[in-house]
């Protein structure tokens, strides 16, 4: 399986992107943070965690005694390079800007 | 500066990619100026190759854009340097930031990790222009290393990194 398909394959699975969710809300967090107000057991969080490790889009490092675990957002970053064309980004970032201004009125 | 205790810098960004080359090739191309002009939007890292020597990011205009010290030197797998951006008042405030990459090979390929660290907490806004230009650094790298070209990528500047270190009083360039 090449490296983009483990991506998609990982980002396929609702758990599994609201554990990135919670990595984007909080980085750098312990398996024990991570479990915390979930319905997920302790072991289906881990074997989730170790799909988006072996997919690159979380990345772990060790502090101290605590194991860390942080979003990475570096394969997404190439999904983009290879499918969003360079003059293309302004008008997105100006679209995604508008996009969060006119929900943020609606708070 | 001293060295610093590595346990009370806690990692707030941490990016990992795989690159298809070698430990060597890697190291190199982050330590050396010719090959960071190429993916680093044409800023130069020069570094004395020695604990302790100096670190520093020269900006395209020959400015020093980051000052730093090297304070782990286990070339080709770690290298650990302190990275404060030489803008008024900035490491006053914010601490310095510690950069580490750690080289190792996995496989046919080359895992590379970088982790910053800091000293305090800080806030999403202060941490965002990095988190905009290390995967576009990273990426570039990684293009550069694999097919001897890497995209020159126009990053938009990192307003609100700008807004909140002038919000702490951090005199920002126009």
């Amino acid at each position: 399986m090449s490296a983009m398909d483990e991506v998609f394959k990982a980002l396929a699975d609702a758990s599994r992107r609201s554990l990135l969710d919670r990595l984007h809300a909080e980085n750098g967090q312990t398996l024990n943070e991570l479990c915390e107000g979930l319905e997920m057991t302790r072991q289906a969080v881990t074997k989730h965690l170790a799909i988006l490790e072996d997919a690159n889009l979380i990345t772990t490092i060790r502090h101290g005694r605590e194991k860390l675990h942080y979003l990475n957002p570096v394969p997404i970053h190439q999904i983009g390079e290879r499918w969003i064309k360079k003059f293309e980004r302004s008008k997105l970032a100006a679209l995604s800007e508008l996009k969060r201004q006119l929900e943020k009125r609606d708070e | 500066m001293s060295k610093p205790q590595f346990d009370q810098f806690k990692p707030l960004t941490v990016y990992t990619i795989y690159i298809a080359s070698t430990p060597e090739r890697v190291w190199e191309a982050l330590t050396n100026a010719e090959f960071s002009r190429k993916y680093f939007s044409g800023f130069a890292v020069e570094m004395e190759p020695r604990l302790g020597g100096a670190f520093i990011i020269r900006a395209p205009d020959g400015s020093n854009h980051i000052t730093g010290e090297v304070l782990e030197h286990d070339p080709p797998n770690r290298l650990t340097v302190s990275w404060n951006v030489n803008w008024p008042d900035l490491v006053e405030k914010l601490g310095t930031t510690l950069v580490t990459y750690e080289i190792a090979q996995a496989g046919e390929a080359v895992r590379l990790t970088m982790s910053e660290r800091h000293d305090r907490p800080l806030s999403d806004d202060i941490l965002s222009g990095g988190r905009t230009g290390w995967p576009a650094i990273l990426s570039g790298l990684k293009s550069l290393l694999e097919t001897g070209k890497a995209p020159q990528i126009k990053m938009a500047p990192p307003v609100k990194m700008l807004e909140a270190l002038k919000a702490m009083g951090i005199k920002v360039p126009s």
